[in-house]
């Protein structure tokens, strides 16, 4: 009986460990998306780890403030971890209001570039469909500026 | 048979938890450091909001590369006398000055790099360096490297991305040990140096194109009072707040008007470009630019001496 408890704690522990280490994204991705960020100016990254709680309501999403320029056109570009059952959505926020999206009519793209007019902060908001978990190393660079 | 599966498992947990830590030694010597800081970057006063929401608000306040970017395309020359002096680094004694000077240096390093001058990047990265040691983040830095990639003009771009890469990992770092106090402190040397920087700029070029930048900034400065304020108990942060406050003052006749157009999204090769709908003016008197930059001028002053 004792022996059976002990079974159970360790396939347990296991099973908890497992998860912790491949909920980790690493190193090999971000550098995935540094080389996929191209010819851009790397500004920031964002390590993205969405897990899903079964006690927990707010579960699925993570938001990042960034201070974005008028007359500068940026990019943000995602790269997903190995073991996601699905893509992860990128999005940009002022508040409330959707700016932009790497999901478009149900596709969902590696980046997309957004043409600041107005400087302010703004939230960059990723998730997975469904709620679901996963990881993601994200870029936001610099495209270019403009004059007027 | 039970003690053989046992002793399987055993093995096996022993090896997922020495793989799954194998980050963990940074944390451990982390809070270890956060413990010695040598002056009063440590407080126990409750701070106004907590670390989670500083850290939502702290964010990326001034980046080297977009404000260096902006000066180069203004077509101004390079002026090595208007960065903050590497010998300087030696009369910065507490966490408090080196934290702010941390800043400070991370903007001159992007201008240095944005103008491809590696004669002078290796004194910068080794002020940087030193100043990071002095507030136990050194680790974040491979000068070694960094040297390396700085010998050779063709690597400036590369030395760019690991030094930002670099810093934003210690910010992260900072955060996570919630020490968002010194990560506000690095956050604002770099945005008060950006700005004196393309103060500097304005008075010899006359860039109206940075002029708007300085003044645009006016919807940053709440966002650093809110963060400095978080410390206010503390006797330094207290006088820096006071700079920024009379900054914000300056600030207060800028007026950013907005309009709105057509928000546009175009795919071309397989790319997606979404352009604002919202756009803002920024509207100002020369007066009004030169005060702020008369205040900019003061605390950067106050920050590097």
């Amino acid at each position: 009986m004792r022996m059976k408890r002990i079974l159970f704690i360790l396939f347990i522990s296991l099973s908890l460990t497992t998860f912790a280490t491949y909920a980790q994204c690493g190193e090999e991705v971000k550098k995935r998306a540094l080389q996929e960020m191209g010819d851009a100016q790397y500004i920031k990254d964002f390590s993205i780890n969405l897990t899903k709680s079964p006690v927990e309501a707010k579960t699925g999403m993570v938001r990042f403030n960034v201070l974005l320029n008028s007359r500068t056109q940026y990019k943000f570009n995602v790269a997903n971890g190995a073991m996601n059952a699905d893509d992860i959505v990128m999005q940009l926020y002022d508040k409330d209001e959707l700016l932009s999206s790497n999901l478009v009519s149900g596709k969902k793209y590696k980046s997309f570039e957004f043409v600041c007019r107005t400087t302010k902060v703004y939230q960059l908001v990723f998730s997975f469909t469904g709620g679901e978990e996963g990881c993601a190393e994200a870029v936001l660079s610099l495209v270019k500026q403009f004059n007027e | 048979m039970y003690r053989n599966i046992v002793l399987s498992l055993l093995i096996l947990a022993s090896v997922q938890l020495f793989t799954s830590c194998s980050g963990c030694s940074d944390k451990k010597g982390a809070s270890n450091d956060s413990l010695t800081l040598p002056d009063s970057l440590i407080t126990d006063a409750p701070l106004k909001l907590s670390e989670e929401i500083m850290n939502e608000v702290i964010g990326n306040l001034s980046s080297p590369v977009e404000m260096a970017g902006l000066f180069k395309s203004s077509g101004a020359e390079f002026t090595q006398r208007i960065l903050n002096n590497p010998d300087n680094v030696a009369n910065y004694v507490t966490s408090f000055q080196r934290a702010l000077n941390l800043g400070v240096f991370s903007a001159d390093l992007g201008y240095i790099n944005t103008f491809d001058k590696n004669n002078i990047v290796v004194s910068y990265l080794l002020a940087v360096k030193n100043l990071a040691d002095g507030i136990r983040v050194g680790q974040f830095f491979d000068f070694n490297q960094l040297s390396r990639l700085a010998t050779n003009s063709a690597n400036l771009d590369s030395l760019m991305e690991i030094s930002l890469t670099s810093f934003n990992k210690m910010d992260s770092y900072l955060r996570e040990q919630n020490r968002s106090n010194v990560s506000s402190l690095i956050v604002t040397g770099a945005w008060i140096e950006g700005l004196y920087l393309s103060t500097e700029i304005v008075r010899e070029s006359g860039s109206k194109e940075i002029a708007d930048r300085i003044a645009e900034q006016k919807n940053v400065i709440n966002i650093l009072e809110i963060i400095l304020s978080n410390y206010s108990t503390e006797a330094n942060f207290s006088d820096l707040l006071v700079n920024i406050q009379e900054l914000k003052e300056a600030y207060a006749p800028v007026r950013i008007t907005t309009e709105l157009g057509e928000p546009q999204r175009i795919e071309k090769d397989g790319s997606l470009v979404f352009i604002q709908a919202e756009i803002s003016t920024v509207h100002y008197t020369q007066e009004d630019l030169t005060r702020i930059m008369e205040v900019i001028t003061k605390i950067r002053s106050k920050i590097v001496s």
